[in-house]
C-alpha cells in the first residue's frame, strides 16, 4: 500500500508540475464565471440557469474527461519511454502496485478538479438570482421547477398484445386485410395496430373519464405540492385552441371501495391551451399513506373534440423528490464514475501502446461512447442486412463500450429530475465495476507479463 | 547460496516482428559473482553487458536459461529490496528535485519518514548534491544526474549492487570518488556487479572481471592473474642518490636481469585532481557538485547491526547548508577549518591511488581462503593487510574528517 501511496503522489506531481493540467484549469477557471455572466437562455431566469449549469457541466465533463484521457496515458508511456520505469519496476514493488498507483493518482487528480469545478458550478447557480433583477414570479418559478429535483412518474403501459392479436385474426378471416393495409408486412401491421391500440387507451371522447393510477409517490416534503404534467393532443382543433377539463387527484380507492375518506380528493377546473406542456398543482396530502394516488380526467362537455395524451410525454407526475444540492452531487458523481473509466482505459492503452496511438485510440472510444445511443440505433437500423456478423461483432464491441449519453448528467438537472441513488448505482456498476474494472484486470495481465526494458542491445 | 549472482546458461535472442531470431544479444553465459566481491563484466558496445544487467533484475526475461540474484529472481520484491541499481544512465523524474527524488525510491522500499530523512541527508551529502539538494534533477548536468542516480541505488543499504556504466559522465574526480565508494562498500561487506567499457575504472576496483564480445564470456578471472607480468619486477624508490641506483643495478645484473630506470609519472587523473584541489583551496565559485568521500553512514556491513541505529542519528544532517542557494554554493566547510597544509591534503587525496590496487586482494583475503595462489605471494599480502588494519583501525575515525575533497564540474554544469 505504501508504494502504491508512493507511485500515486509521485503521478500526481508528474501531471502538476509538467503542467499538463495547467491548460485544462486555466481555461474551466476563465470559462465558466464567463459563462455564468454571458449566458442567457432564453431570457428568463430558469432558461439563463438552465443553460449554464447544461454547458458548464457538459464543458466540466468534456474537458476532464480529455485531461483523464491524456494523463492516464502520459503517465504510465513517459514513465516507459523515458525509461524513469526502469528504477521503479527493480525496487520492491509488483508491477501491479505500479499500475495502481497511477491510476489512484489519476483518479485522485480527477477527484480534486472535480470538486475544485463543480464547486465553482455551484456557487454560480446559487447565487444568480441574487446578482439578477429577475420580477418575483421567475423567482418562485425557479425555485419549484430548477432549485429542485422532481421524480416523475408516468402511466404504466398497457398491454395491447393480446387485443392486437384478435383485431389482426379478425381483419385477416374477415379479408379486410389487404384493403386497409395494403402492401404491408405482418410486422408493419402488428406495429401500426399496437400504436392505434396504445393510442386508444390514453384518448378520451366528449364526456368519456381516463384515469390514471400510480404506485410508490414519495414526496420528500408532505406539505408541498405534486405537479400533474400534461400535454393534450386533440381530435379536431378547437377554436380557440383551448380544451376544458375537470380533474381529480386523490386516492381513488376510497370511491371505489367505499371506504370512509382519509385523504382529500382534489378537483381542479381548468382551461389549457392544446400542445402545450401545463402542470396543475396539488397537494401532496392527495397521495395515500402507501404512496398510491390515482389521477383522473373528464373531457367535459364545453369541448367538441375528443382529447388524445401522446404517448411518450402526454402525462407526468412530478413530485420534489430531493433538493437541488443533492441532485447536483450525484451529477457530479455520475461525470467522475465517466473519468474513472476514462482513467482505467487509458492505463490499459498506454500498457502495449505508445503514447501518440494510445491517444488516438482511446479519444475514438470515448466520442463513440458519447454517442453510444446513436451508434447503436444506425447499426440496429442497418442490422436487418449484416445480421450475424454483426451481432457477434460490432454490437459486442457496442455494448462493451460505456454508455456516456445514457449517464448524461445534465439531462437530469436542466429540467430538475431526480438522479436517483438507484440510477446513479446502476452507472456504478455498469460503467466502474464491470467494465473499468475488466479494462483494468487486462491493463494488469498485459503489464505484469511484458518485458519493460526496450530492447537494445 | 554459495553466489551472490549466478546464471545458468541464460540466453537472450531478440526476434524481429515475425518472431525470426535476429539476434543474439547473450548466448549460453554462465556467470558466477561471488558474496562480498567487485565483479567487472567488460565488453565493446552492444556485446551484452546491459542486457545481461536486464535479464537478472527481470527488466527482460530470457528466451532460454535463468538468472539468480542472491538466491532468488531479481524481480521478486523480497530480492530486489536487497538490491541497488543503477541503470545505464540515470532516468530520473526531472520535474523532481533531488530530495524528492531520493524520498521517492525509499517510499519504494517502504522505509520510514525517519529513516528515509537520514539516508537521504547522509546521502546527499555522500554524493555531493547537499546544496542543490532542492533543484529539480532536470536541470542537473549529466554527472550531477548521475550521482543522484547513485545514491538512488544506496537507499536502500543494498546488499548487491548492480551498477552499469558507473563513471559515464562524470568528471575525474566524480569517477574517483566513486572508484573509492565501490571499494569500500566492498571493503563493508556488499558485493558489487559493475558492467563498463571504461577498463582503467574496471582494473582498478575489480576483484574479478568477465570480458563478453558477441553475448558470450571470452575470458573471466581475477584482474591481478590476467593482467600480472610474472617475468618482471618494479621496484619504486624515494629519491636516492646515484651510488645507491649503481649498486642496484648491479645486483640487478648479477642476475641476468635488464634493468632501466624511469622517473615515475603522474598518472593524469592524480594531476587533475591535484590542480582542482589548489582551485578549490582559492574558493572559486561553482555551480556544480561539491563532493566529499564521506560514506553515508547507513552503509554499514550486516553484522554490526545493532550500531545502524547509532550511526544513523550520527548521521550527518545540516538542514542550514542545503537550503543554501548555488550563489553561495562554494562553502567550504571542510577547507576553511581545516588548518593543514596544502601539501599533506594533496597527499590525502593521492593516497588511495596506490593501495586501492591492492585492496579488493586484501578483501579476498579476509573473504574466502585463497585458492589459487603461490604461498609466496600470499605472504606479502598478509603484510600488507596487517599495515593496512593496523592503520585503518585508529585512522578511520580520522580519514572521515580529513579525507574530504571539493569537486566543482563547473564546465559539467
Amino acid at each position: 500500500m505504501r508504494s502504491i501511496w508512493a507511485v500515486a503522489t509521485n503521478t500526481i506531481k508528474q501531471v502538476l508540475r509538467m503542467k499538463v493540467a495547467l491548460v485544462f484549469i486555466i481555461l474551466l477557471m476563465v470559462l465558466l464565471p464567463v459563462m455564468g455572466v454571458s449566458m442567457t437562455g432564453d431570457g428568463t431566469l430558469k432558461g439563463r440557469l438552465q443553460t449554464f449549469v447544461s454547458y458548464g457541466l457538459s464543458l466540466t465533463s468534456l474537458l476532464l474527461c480529455l485531461l483523464t484521457i491524456i494523463i492516464s496515458i502520459y503517465s504510465l508511456t513517459s514513465d516507459i519511454d523515458q525509461r524513469q520505469i526502469y528504477t521503479v519496476v527493480t525496487k520492491p514493488i509488483r508491477r501491479f502496485q505500479i499500475l495502481l498507483g497511477k491510476l489512484l493518482g489519476v483518479i485522485l487528480l480527477d477527484v480534486a478538479l472535480l470538486v475544485l469545478f463543480s464547486a465553482v458550478i455551484y456557487a454560480i447557480t446559487i447565487y444568480t438570482p441574487e446578482f439578477s433583477n429577475a420580477p418575483e414570479a421567475e423567482r418562485i418559478q425557479v425555485a419549484n421547477e430548477f432549485y429542485t429535483a422532481r421524480a416523475g412518474l408516468t402511466p404504466a403501459e398497457v398491454d395491447v398484445s393480446q387485443e392486437v392479436n384478435d383485431k389482426y385474426t379478425e381483419l385477416e378471416e374477415s379479408g379486410q386485410l389487404d384493403q386497409v393495409f395494403q402492401g404491408m408486412s405482418r410486422g408493419e401491421i402488428i406495429a401500426q395496430l399496437t400504436n392505434q391500440r396504445k393510442l386508444a387507451k390514453r384518448a378520451a371522447g366528449v364526456g368519456y373519464q381516463l384515469l390514471w393510477e400510480f404506485d410508490n409517490v414519495k414526496p420528500l416534503d408532505p406539505n408541498e405540492n405534486l405537479f400533474i404534467r400534461f400535454k393534450y393532443d386533440v381530435a379536431v382543433n378547437p377554436p380557440d385552441l383551448q380544451v376544458y377539463s375537470r380533474w381529480l387527484a386523490g386516492d381513488y380507492r376510497q370511491i371505489k371501495y367505499g371506504t370512509k375518506i382519509e385523504t382529500r380528493i382534489y378537483s381542479f377546473d381548468r382551461k389549457d391551451p392544446v400542445r402545450t406542456f401545463r402542470e396543475i398543482e396539488v397537494p401532496a396530502d392527495a397521495v395515500a399513506k402507501d404512496g398510491y394516488l390515482a389521477v383522473g380526467f373528464l373531457n367535459v362537455h364545453l369541448n367538441n373534440t375528443a382529447v388524445i395524451f401522446p404517448l411518450e410525454d402526454g402525462l407526468e407526475v412530478l413530485y420534489r423528490a430531493d433538493t437541488f444540492t443533492g441532485n447536483f452531487i450525484r451529477a457530479v458523481l455520475l461525470i467522475l464514475f465517466r473519468l474513472i473509466f476514462l482513467a482505467c482505459l487509458g492505463l490499459l492503452a498506454s500498457t502495449f501502446l505508445s503514447f501518440p496511438v494510445a491517444i488516438l485510440l482511446c479519444l475514438v472510444l470515448f466520442f463513440t461512447a458519447s454517442l453510444s445511443g446513436f451508434v447503436s440505433e444506425s447499426f440496429n437500423y442497418l442490422s436487418a442486412n449484416l445480421s450475424v456478423l454483426y451481432s457477434y461483432t460490432i454490437k459486442l464491441i457496442i455494448r462493451l463500450l460505456p454508455q456516456f449519453d445514457k449517464f448524461n448528467p445534465t439531462k437530469f438537472l436542466v429540467p430538475a429530475r431526480l438522479l436517483s441513488w438507484y440510477f446513479l448505482a446502476e452507472c456504478a456498476a455498469f460503467m466502474v465495476c464491470i467494465k473499468a474494472l475488466l479494462l483494468l484486470f487486462v491493463a494488469l495481465l498485459i503489464f505484469s507479463y511484458r518485458e519493460i526494458a526496450k530492447i537494445i542491445i | 547460496m554459495e553466489y551472490a549472482v549466478e546464471t545458468f546458461s541464460l540466453t537472450k535472442i531478440f526476434s524481429d516482428w515475425w518472431g525470426r531470431a535476429k539476434v543474439y544479444a547473450v548466448e549460453d553465459l554462465n556467470l558466477q559473482v561471488r558474496y562480498n566481491e567487485v565483479f567487472g563484466l567488460l565488453g565493446p558496445n552492444g556485446s551484452g553487458k546491459t542486457t545481461t544487467l536486464k535479464l537478472l533484475l527481470g527488466l527482460l526475461y530470457p528466451t532460454k536459461g535463468r538468472a539468480l540474484c542472491l538466491g532468488g529472481d531479481g524481480a521478486d520484491p523480497k530480492i530486489s529490496a536487497r538490491i541497488g541499481f543503477l541503470p545505464e544512465e540515470s532516468y530520473l523524474y526531472m520535474y523532481l528535485n533531488a530530495r524528492e527524488t531520493l524520498d521517492f525510491y525509499g517510499r519504494l522500499f517502504g522505509l520510514s519518514a525517519k529513516v528515509r530523512k537520514m539516508r537521504i541527508e547522509a546521502l546527499l551529502d555522500m554524493v555531493g548534491l547537499k546544496a542543490v539538494a532542492n533543484r529539480p534533477v532536470g536541470t542537473f548536468s549529466k554527472g550531477m544526474a548521475r550521482r543522484i542516480g547513485l545514491a538512488q541505488a544506496l537507499i536502500n543499504d543494498p546488499d548487491l549492487l548492480v551498477l552499469d556504466e558507473p563513471t559515464t559522465g562524470l568528471d575525474p574526480i566524480g569517477t574517483r570518488q566513486i572508484k573509492d565508494l565501490i571499494l569500500k562498500l566492498a571493503k563493508r561487506g556488499k558485493t558489487v556487479l559493475l558492467c563498463s567499457h571504461l577498463l582503467a575504472d574496471v582494473e582498478d576496483v575489480c576483484d574479478r572481471i568477465a570480458i563478453l564480445y558477441g553475448g558470450k564470456i571470452q575470458a573471466e578471472g581475477q584482474v591481478r592473474n590476467l593482467l600480472q607480468q610474472t617475468n618482471r619486477r618494479q621496484i619504486t624508490t624515494g629519491a636516492i642518490s646515484d651510488t645507491a641506483m649503481e649498486k642496484i643495478k648491479q645486483i640487478a645484473q648479477n642476475e641476468n636481469a635488464d634493468f632501466e630506470v624511469t622517473s615515475p609519472m603522474d598518472k593524469l587523473e592524480t594531476f587533475f585532481i591535484k590542480t582542482v584541489a589548489t582551485a578549490q583551496l582559492q574558493a572559486q565559485p561553482t555551480s556544480g557538485a561539491v563532493s566529499t568521500t564521506k560514506i553515508g553512514g547507513f552503509l554499514v556491513p550486516e553484522t554490526a547491526a545493532e550500531n545502524i541505529l547509532d550511526k544513523l542519528v550520527s548521521a550527518p544532517v545540516s538542514p542550514d547548508t542545503a537550503w543554501e542557494t548555488p550563489a553561495t554554493e562554494q562553502v567550504v566547510p571542510v577547507e576553511s577549518s581545516e588548518p593543514k597544509p596544502d601539501e599533506e591534503l594533496l597527499s590525502k587525496l593521492t593516497e588511495p591511488v596506490k593501495p586501492s590496487q591492492s585492496e579488493p586482494v586484501i578483501r579476498k583475503v579476509e573473504a574466502e581462503p585463497v585458492e589459487s595462489q603461490e604461498p609466496q605471494q600470499e605472504q606479502i599480502k598478509k603484510n600488507i593487510l596487517d599495515q593496512l588494519t593496523g592503520r585503518s583501525t585508529h585512522q578511520s575515525e580520522d580519514t572521515e574528517q580529513t579525507d574530504k575533497s571539493q569537486a566543482g564540474d563547473s564546465s559539467d554544469a
